[in-house]
């Protein structure tokens, strides 16, 4: 009996079932067009941030901040004439300064006993007439040297020294390293070579917990808890409310989970044949652990440890919180050094803190201080990027060699 | 039947008596009985998983780094039962060293690799020297004298399996332990272990697992072969010279595995 | 521990030691093995036990004694409405002279009153004494209580004043010689023995030149005493001092003495500011009082005399009662107008009541014994008139303004200037003219705040508070005599539910919980579909090229970025250079109260958005990683798309993963709070966002501006804001695990 097998084409009768050519999915397209761009988004993100800081530090640099040179002029003097009069002798002056009077701006050609000559109406002013009497200001821009070789940062007084907030960071970040490596290195090894799974699970959990707890708390712990307990170990009169130690000491618990969990990544994955190695020579758990596992996961450590001073450096709560609420100013040669300089027990505000302070008060957008908080966020940007960049180099070797 | 396990000449350098390991509550090996002549090589060979490394680590209280093995019945070495709770597992590792299948160079450089089971096992003499003599030994060291100072892993895998075997022996063990230690190398390194292992049953007394039948045949004064059961626990079947294990298997099994018939 | 032979050299000199040797060598090994062991375990709990202090520290400024002083005493506002009330009911005589109320109710078939029972006693066959609940008074039930309108009458006077007038200080030890054989005569019934010792100790400690041990008397014979005593006050003591006086002249004292009734807290204002050298009163002294008292120089020492039930007297002609109880005596001096209102048998007649005047004890005590009210349970009306007399109209009108009373009736304002007001343009409207009018509970919290003032002016943490609560408590008894010590959790309902405020007392976190919403809600809003786009990008389509690989290695750089860079990041693209569009401004949104330039909500979910985006992109790359090969493969052999295969199989089965990563980024920029700073969060703030372009705080700056407060009070709520937030925290990781949990086991 035969079966009549009924044409039932797949598609319909006029597609060519051969034609194999590639049609474009405009859907498709789309879409991973979209995907792209939130791709690229990240991109423009650390294009965002390096403009921003770059240009905002540029301005820092450029802007003209006027300066009263305490001598007024003498005689009027029109818009035509090119010779200032000034009261005494040789204003401190040099060729090609900026001056402005009143409104407009002038640019010094030369300079006579107490004659300025000057090129009139600059930077888009207009010269006008101004009578006698009027005061001379200068112009004056904060230059790169000036932040590196000086040791104040005042804004107030158009001081900006970045030392007193570099060393602030600095020794927070030291101080937190301090508490945080041994710590956290030594918690790795603990749960990584010696605790069982069980202890493992239960113990891994605490560290989490800290890890996730917000930073604003541990500012709250600095100050609310370790400043008074350094207090009552060094004597109030040793340890100021504000200081670097209590917030950097903080800093640091709060750091000791992510070294203690990049570390113990690193300690893992050292393979299990390198400790029977040891252990067939007759090395003891300890003696497998720190000579042989330890080395073997350094590259991945020494990652641990630079992500985690790249940590100390941005943190910012805490030392907003506890470590001081203005920059400790010092002078070179006048000051001690231990005593004082860097003291931890001292008030003394880092970059961070700093920005927070001031951007967390009602600040002009126009204003240098608004600019000087940009070149601090670009120092501190350049710091903590070149710290991961090195960090990522260290966690590559160690990959490379177990797999 | 009861497997043949004595030997005519030399002296006993280790014996298991009714050893049974367990993983947790899975009875890997049962019931070995087994007496490993002094300063000969003895081949320890088998199917795949019928617990050849597991007996093979239990020498040395190896399986003390396994949370979930334990180790029942007796392990005698010079008298003493290395599983008495008062004998030092770091002792007994001391004595009997081990080589593994892959190899697996310390991140140190060759001559830390060497001298660092001696320095740590407090040995009081003259380092350089002990390091040439332990790879002159493991026939490494024309190869790596002007690289001393360079990491162990910058040599290939062969190279790397004889510094294994110079760190070895440059703690003086007694025996050796050697986890298949040629399976992760091509023909020409293995050979050279192969011959090596030759030089070194003058000093030592090695046990060596393979799962390659020529290198038990050709390499080994002794065989012990080991089957496992429908529960896969691995048991002894034969233990014989090796020549005559080859030629003139007592068991069936045997001679069915060194026929190649499964396995 | 030699069971193990010595084992054989092999060579006759080996290098390494053998034998006792190794043994030893083993062995000190392994205590080092040990020593360090125990040093990483130190390590690990250096680290747990700070998290432990740092919950500790929390718990412990969360909770605990503190000592509030109260600016004015809740419960006298209460009294002082209930006492109104009593007074300005019709038909009603009051008078601080008790005698008057006697005569009048003797006079006034229908006259009800009460005083103290000495008066009735005096009058007793013209008045006729009422049982209350029962209960008959006289010397039983006064002593065991059972009459509930007993009460301890008091003698006030000063240490000064003892030393300074010996006339006074003796004659106060004559009547504590002999008050308790008098005192029935009067009509009084004697105080309790344990009063008495005390009373009697306070003398003699105010008389240490006697040299007496505690426990030890002394009656001292007034013979030719001279000198002049003044008592002022209470009406229902008057009579007992009077006759005390009396029979200290007879004894021999030949000074004068003076002895006034005008009731207890004229009494006790007399005698503080230096008038009198005795109060009496018929209630104990109050917080308020004993300051008045202190700030002139006189720390009053109390004498409880005698003891009084409250007499309620009718007229003796009155057939029909004989007994009343609590309630009716409450419908009596109030809402009742006639007797039969209250209960049917009685007579049909307008009730007369006689009652002491505003100054008096008494009056206190009946209404408080009586009504027994609370401020927080007076309905509103009154709650808004003790508001009304107790601040000032411009304070009364800002408060109305922002919310008012009443929906049709005005309180402070005047109807016109509130009609100009309300129809400003709908921006300037104050937010009095739109609210809902204030319920009674938020008028009493209003009474709080402005009248009451409660001010904590020592706080005590948790752990001192359950180890040390007697010292605490006799320490704050001294510090602080006119405080009220009582146990207060910061973290509360109303913590929560209320807005800041800038006394800690009533600060809340609801602005700042409402703010925190908002900005993470923007921030999933604008991270999570571009996250994960981004993650599906690198995952499923990025070719291993050039830019690929830099898209991925600046991706992992950016989650290192400090968050403060962000902030500025923010500040300077969301805030300035974008702020017509985060401002509202473009879409016409702009609130004009709540003008934040473009420091608002939006800017901050936005910048936290991009802080967090490279960890979502960074946990969706994992998640999508671990999704097989073979899934894709299975996808694509079946003619799909790449994009469907992606949809339709690749991200349901990397969804749990990616959920839960974006949580963990989540709870980070939950807690955020340096780039919110920098972004420009408000620093005070009371209305809830209403939107993405309000201006905005969150709970993260709640907590750093507390923190950074001096006060210590700040550092508490501080700490319970900080357990509010750790709690949110918390529930959203549970739900990450939760939901983790719940599709691991519904793929399986
Ligand atoms: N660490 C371990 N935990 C649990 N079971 C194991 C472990 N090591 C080996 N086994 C089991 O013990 C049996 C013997 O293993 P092994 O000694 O490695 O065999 P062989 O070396 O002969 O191949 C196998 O079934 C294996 O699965
Ligand atoms: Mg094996």
């Amino acid at each position: 009996m035969a079966t009549k097998n009924p044409a039932t084409p797949l598609m319909g009768a006029e597609t060519n079932m051969n034609d194999l050519t590639k049609r474009p999915r405009i859907g498709e397209s789309f879409i991973q067009g979209f995907l792209f761009l939130c791709g690229i988004l990240s991109i423009f993100t650390t294009l965002g941030i390096v403009y921003i800081l770059t240009t905002e530090s540029l301005a820092f640099f450029t802007r003209q901040q006027w300066e009263n040179t305490n001598k007024p002029i003498v005689a009027d003097i029109t818009p035509e004439e090119t010779v200032l009069v000034v009261g005494d002798a040789g204003a401190s002056l040099i060729e090609e300064d900026i001056v402005r009077l009143g409104e407009e701006v002038m640019v010094v050609q030369s300079i006579a006993e107490n004659t300025i000559t000057v090129l009139r109406g600059q930077q888009d002013t207009i010269a006008v007439s101004h009578t006698a009497g009027l005061q001379l200001f200068r112009s004056n821009t904060v230059t790169l040297s000036e932040t590196i070789t000086t040791t104040k940062w005042i804004p107030q007084l158009g001081l900006f020294g970045i030392w007193p907030l570099l060393l602030a960071t600095l020794m927070t970040s030291l101080i937190a390293m301090l508490v945080a490596l041994p710590l956290g290195l030594a918690s790795a090894i603990y749960l990584s070579e010696y605790a069982s799974e069980k202890v493992r699970s239960m113990l891994k959990p605490i560290l989490e917990v800290l890890a996730g707890i917000p930073t604003v708390v541990f500012g709250y712990f600095a100050l609310t808890f370790m400043t008074p307990l350094l207090r009552s170990i060094f004597g109030e009169g040793r340890v100021e409310i504000f200081n670097t130690a209590s917030a950097g000491i903080v800093v640091g618990i709060l750091i000791i989970p992510l070294v203690s969990s990049m570390s113990e990544d690193a300690l893992h994955a050292v393979p299990r044949a390198l400790r029977e190695a040891a252990y067939g020579l007759g090395a003891t758990k300890l003696e497998t652990s720190l000579k042989i596992v330890l080395p073997a996961a350094l590259s991945g450590i020494t990652a641990a440890f630079v992500v985690a001073i790249s940590r100390a450096i941005g943190e910012t709560m805490v030392v907003a919180i506890a470590a001081g609420a203005g920059p400790k100013n010092f002078e070179l040669g006048k000051d001690s050094i231990t005593g004082f300089v860097l003291n931890p027990f001292l008030a003394a505000e880092t970059m961070t803190g700093h920005i927070v302070r001031i951007s967390g008060g009602d600040i002009s957008y126009d204003s240098i201080d608004y600019n000087s908080l940009f070149s601090i966020g670009l120092l501190l940007f350049s710091m903590t990027l070149v710290l991961n960049i090195a960090a990522r180099y260290f966690v590559s070797r160690y990959r490379e060699v177990y797999e | 039947m009861k497997p043949n396990t004595s030997f005519s000449n030399g002296s006993v350098a280790v014996e298991a008596k009714e050893m049974q390991v367990y993983y947790g509550s899975f009875r890997a090996v049962k019931d070995i009985a087994l007496k490993i002549p002094t300063k000969h090589i003895t081949a320890l060979i088998g199917p795949s998983g019928c617990g050849k490394s597991t007996v093979l680590r239990s020498f040395n209280r190896m399986n003390d780094l396994v949370a979930s093995a334990r180790v029942e019945g007796q392990i005698l070495y010079h008298g003493s039962n290395i599983y008495d709770t008062h004998v030092d597992p770091v002792e007994i590792r001391r004595r009997i060293g081990m080589v593994f299948q892959k190899p697996n160079p310390f991140s140190k450089t060759i001559y830390e690799n060497v001298a660092w089971g001696a320095r740590i096992n407090g040995f009081k003499g003259n380092m350089d020297q002990l390091v040439e003599e332990s790879l002159r030994q493991a026939a490494l060291w024309d190869e790596v004298k002007d690289k001393l100072s360079q990491s162990g892993y910058s040599l290939s895998g062969g190279q790397q399996q004889r510094l294994c075997i110079a760190r070895t022996i440059a703690v003086k063990p007694e025996i050796i332990l050697m986890d298949e230690p040629t399976s992760a190398l091509d023909p020409v390194a293995t050979l050279r272990i192969e011959e090596l292992i030759q030089e070194l049953k003058k000093q030592y007394t090695i046990i060596i697992v393979t799962h390659n039948m020529q290198q038990a045949a050709r390499a080994s004064d002794y065989t012990a072969f080991f089957n496992m059961d429908g529960d896969r626990a691995g048991y002894l079947v034969e233990f014989d010279n090796t020549n005559e294990l080859f030629t003139n298997p007592k068991n069936e099994l045997t001679e069915q595995y060194i026929t190649g018939r499964f396995g | 521990m030699d069971n193990m032979q010595p084992i054989p050299n092999q060579s006759e000199t080996t290098p390494f030691p053998e034998g006792e040797a190794l043994k030893n060598q083993i062995q000190w090994r392994h205590r080092q093995g040990l020593a360090w062991r125990l040093l990483f375990i130190a390590a690990l709990l250096i680290a747990i036990s700070s998290l432990i202090a740092l919950l500790y520290n929390i718990l412990n400024d969360s909770f605990g004694y503190v000592v509030v002083i109260n600016k004015v005493d809740p419960q006298r506002l209460a009294l002082d409405v209930v006492e109104e009330q009593i007074l300005n009911t019709a038909n009603t005589v009051s008078s601080e002279d008790d005698f008057e109320l006697a005569n009048g109710i003797a006079n006034d078939s229908n006259g009800i009153g009460f005083f103290g029972i000495a008066y009735y006693q005096e009058n007793n066959e013209t008045l006729k004494l009422l049982a209350v609940d029962g209960v008959m008074p006289n010397a039983e039930t006064a002593a065991s209580g059972e009459y509930p309108f007993t009460r301890p009458l008091y003698l006030y006077t000063a240490d000064a004043v003892l030393q300074n007038n010996q006339a006074a200080n003796i004659f106060l030890n004559y009547l504590l010689n002999n008050v308790n054989s008098e005192i029935e005569t009067v009509g009084y019934f004697p105080a309790t023995s344990a009063a008495y010792a005390a009373a009697q100790q306070r003398w003699l400690s105010a008389n240490p030149g006697l040299g007496l041990q505690s426990g030890q008397w002394v009656s001292i014979e007034p013979d030719g005493m001279a000198g002049t005593i003044r008592v002022v006050g209470s009406s229902t003591v008057f009579p007992l001092t009077q006759h005390m006086l009396e029979q200290y002249q007879e004894a021999g004292f030949a000074g004068n003495f003076g002895n006034e009734s005008v009731g207890s807290s004229a009494g006790l204002a007399a005698f503080c500011s230096g008038q009198a050298d005795f109060a009496a009163s018929s209630r104990p002294i109050q917080s308020g009082e004993i300051e008045a008292c202190r700030n002139n120089g006189r720390f009053p020492l109390e004498f409880q005399i005698g003891t009084d039930a409250l007499a309620i007297v009718v007229n003796n002609q009155n057939s029909a009662l004989n007994e009343v109880s609590t309630e009716q005596l409450q419908q009596i001096f109030t809402t009742a107008t006639t007797w039969n209102e209250v209960n049917e048998a009685w007579p049909a007649q307008a009730i007369q009541r006689y009652i002491p005047g505003a100054d008096s004890g008494t009056l206190d005590f009946f209404a408080e014994a009586v009504y027994q009210t609370s401020l927080a349970s007076l309905p509103k009306d009154d709650l808004v008139r003790l508001l009304a007399t107790n601040i000032s109209t411009g304070r009364g009108r800002a408060l109305e303004r922002e919310q008012r009373f009443y929906e049709s009736a005005l309180v402070f304002e005047d109807p016109a200037t509130w009609n100009e007001v309300c129809a400003a343009p709908a921006g300037e409207r104050p937010s009095g003219c739109i609210a809902e009018p204030r319920t009674q509970e938020e008028v009493y919290d209003l009474l709080l705040a402005e009248v009451i003032q409660p001010d904590v002016v020592k706080v005590y943490n948790l752990q001192n508070s359950l180890l040390n609560r007697t010292a605490i408590a006799t320490e704050a008894a001294a510090l602080y005599p006119n405080g009220e010590i009582t146990f207060r959790s910061w973290l509360s309902a109303d913590f929560i539910t209320d807005p800041q405020s800038s006394t800690p007392e009533f600060a809340g976190v609801r602005t700042a919980i409402f703010g925190s919403l908002w900005v993470i809600f923007i921030t999933i809003l604008f991270s999570f579909p571009i996250g994960v786009g981004a993650a599906i990008y690198l995952e499923e389509y990025a070719a291993d090229n050039r830019l690929n690989r830099i898209l991925q290695t600046n991706i992992n750089n950016l989650a290192g970025v400090p968050s403060i860079i962000y902030g500025m990041l923010g500040l300077a693209i969301f805030v300035r250079v974008l702020e017509q569009l985060t401002s509202g401004a473009i879409f016409g949104a702009v609130e004009s109260t709540a003008s934040a330039n473009g420091r608002t909500i939006i800017s901050a979910g936005l910048t936290l958005g991009l802080l967090i985006l490279p960890l979502i992109i960074i946990n969706a790359q994992e998640a999508l990683r671990a999704v097989p090969n073979s899934l894709r493969q299975a996808g694509l052999a079946l003619g799909a798309t790449q994009w469907q295969t992606i949809w339709y199989h690749v991200l349901p089965s990397a969804l749990p993963g990616i959920l839960t990563g974006t949580i963990l980024a989540v709870s980070r920029a939950i807690g955020e709070t340096a780039p919110l700073v920098v972004v420009g969060a408000s620093t005070f703030i009371t209305v809830d966002p209403s939107g993405p372009f309000s201006k905005f705080t969150t709970l993260p700056i709640q907590i750093y501006q507390w923190t950074s407060r001096p006060q210590a009070e700040f550092r508490n709520i501080a700490a319970a804001a900080i357990i509010v937030l750790l709690a949110m925290l918390l529930s959203l990781n549970a739900s990450a695990i939760i939901l983790r949990n719940r599709y691991s086991t519904r793929s399986i």
